[in-house]
């Protein structure tokens, strides 16, 4: 059984080119995706840490990931996962406070 | 393979790009001056002649231009791709940097052949008058001309990109023609 992916938050390096708006566009064109919001996290001499959050009805994650590798990027961790019929939220404990 | 249009809106390509063009195009127009002027001055009987020996030092600094621009840009694309992987602690093979690079290389070592095609062939033209309408004389006075508005097209270019007063860019560049035909005046024989 598949569940879709409904928002994906990413936490990814990249070389300075190509540039943030290639990067997200490239990425908001894959199958399912159908928004991006890419921040600039950090900026190295080489590199640039990006914050890439993907909302969609069904978005697939190896296929996000083979094209961020694709535009030479590499994706340091998955921070956040929506999947299932409904966007769920987190919700607020004790320890978040 | 890489859009070339796409390659050619990225300002990096484009800068290296012109200054190969740049730099090799005031060679050749250099080159076919001194060309034009010495065979004039050496007595070559024909126009055509002095239009083939020019060809000759087409072919040579085109391919030059070329050759060594594909070579120098492996090495500098390479080093970058280098750099980049060590920080990114990954291989890039087969991505889109490394397929950019290759593009922005064939556009770099186009330029850079393309420019003293332009710088060389253009000053000859004349010669193909010869015998027609331009004695020789006439045909390299015209040849050294074209030269020179062709140099100082180049400068009046990097003038204009460089928000520089265009006019003293290009006379700048436009009188190296000048005296390179000057200088040959001064040729042994």
């Amino acid at each position: 059984m598949t569940v879709p992916i409904q928002r994906l938050v990413l936490d990814l390096l990249k070389p300075h080119e190509p540039g943030i708006v290639e990067f997200a566009e490239t990425v908001a064109a894959c199958d399912g995706v159908e928004g991006v919001n890419a921040v600039l996290v950090e900026t190295d001499r080489e590199v640039q840490n990006l914050k890439l959050t993907l909302e969609g009805d069904a978005i697939d994650a190896r296929v996000v990931e083979e094209t961020v590798e694709e535009l030479g990027g590499t994706v340091h961790s998955i921070d956040e996962v929506v999947c299932g019929e409904r966007v769920v939220e987190q919700s607020e404990t004790p320890q978040d406070r | 393979m890489t859009d070339i249009r796409e390659l050619l809106r990225k300002e990096d390509v484009r800068s290296i790009s012109r200054r190969y063009f740049i730099s090799n195009g005031f060679d050749g127009t250099l080159t076919s001056i001194g060309v034009i002027v010495g065979a004039y001055l050496s007595g070559v009987p024909d126009g055509l002649t002095v239009f083939k020996i020019g060809l000759g030092a087409a072919v040579g600094l085109g391919t030059s231009g070329v050759w060594s621009v594909w070579e120098i840009e492996r090495a500098e694309k390479q080093a970058e791709i280098v750099r980049i992987e060590r920080a990114m602690l990954t291989d890039l093979e087969d991505t889109k940097v490394q397929r950019d690079q290759v593009g922005a290389r064939k556009v770099n070592a186009v330029a850079s052949g393309i420019g003293p095609l332009i710088g060389i062939i253009l000053p000859l033209l004349p010669f193909l008058l010869h015998g027609i309408y331009l004695s020789l004389l006439e045909a390299t006075l015209v040849g050294i001309a074209i030269g020179v508005l062709v140099l100082f097209s180049f400068g009046a270019y990097l003038g204009s990109i460089s928000k520089q007063n265009w006019i003293v860019a290009g006379v700048r560049m436009g009188l190296a023609g000048l005296v390179v035909a000057f200088l040959n005046l001064f040729l042994p024989g």
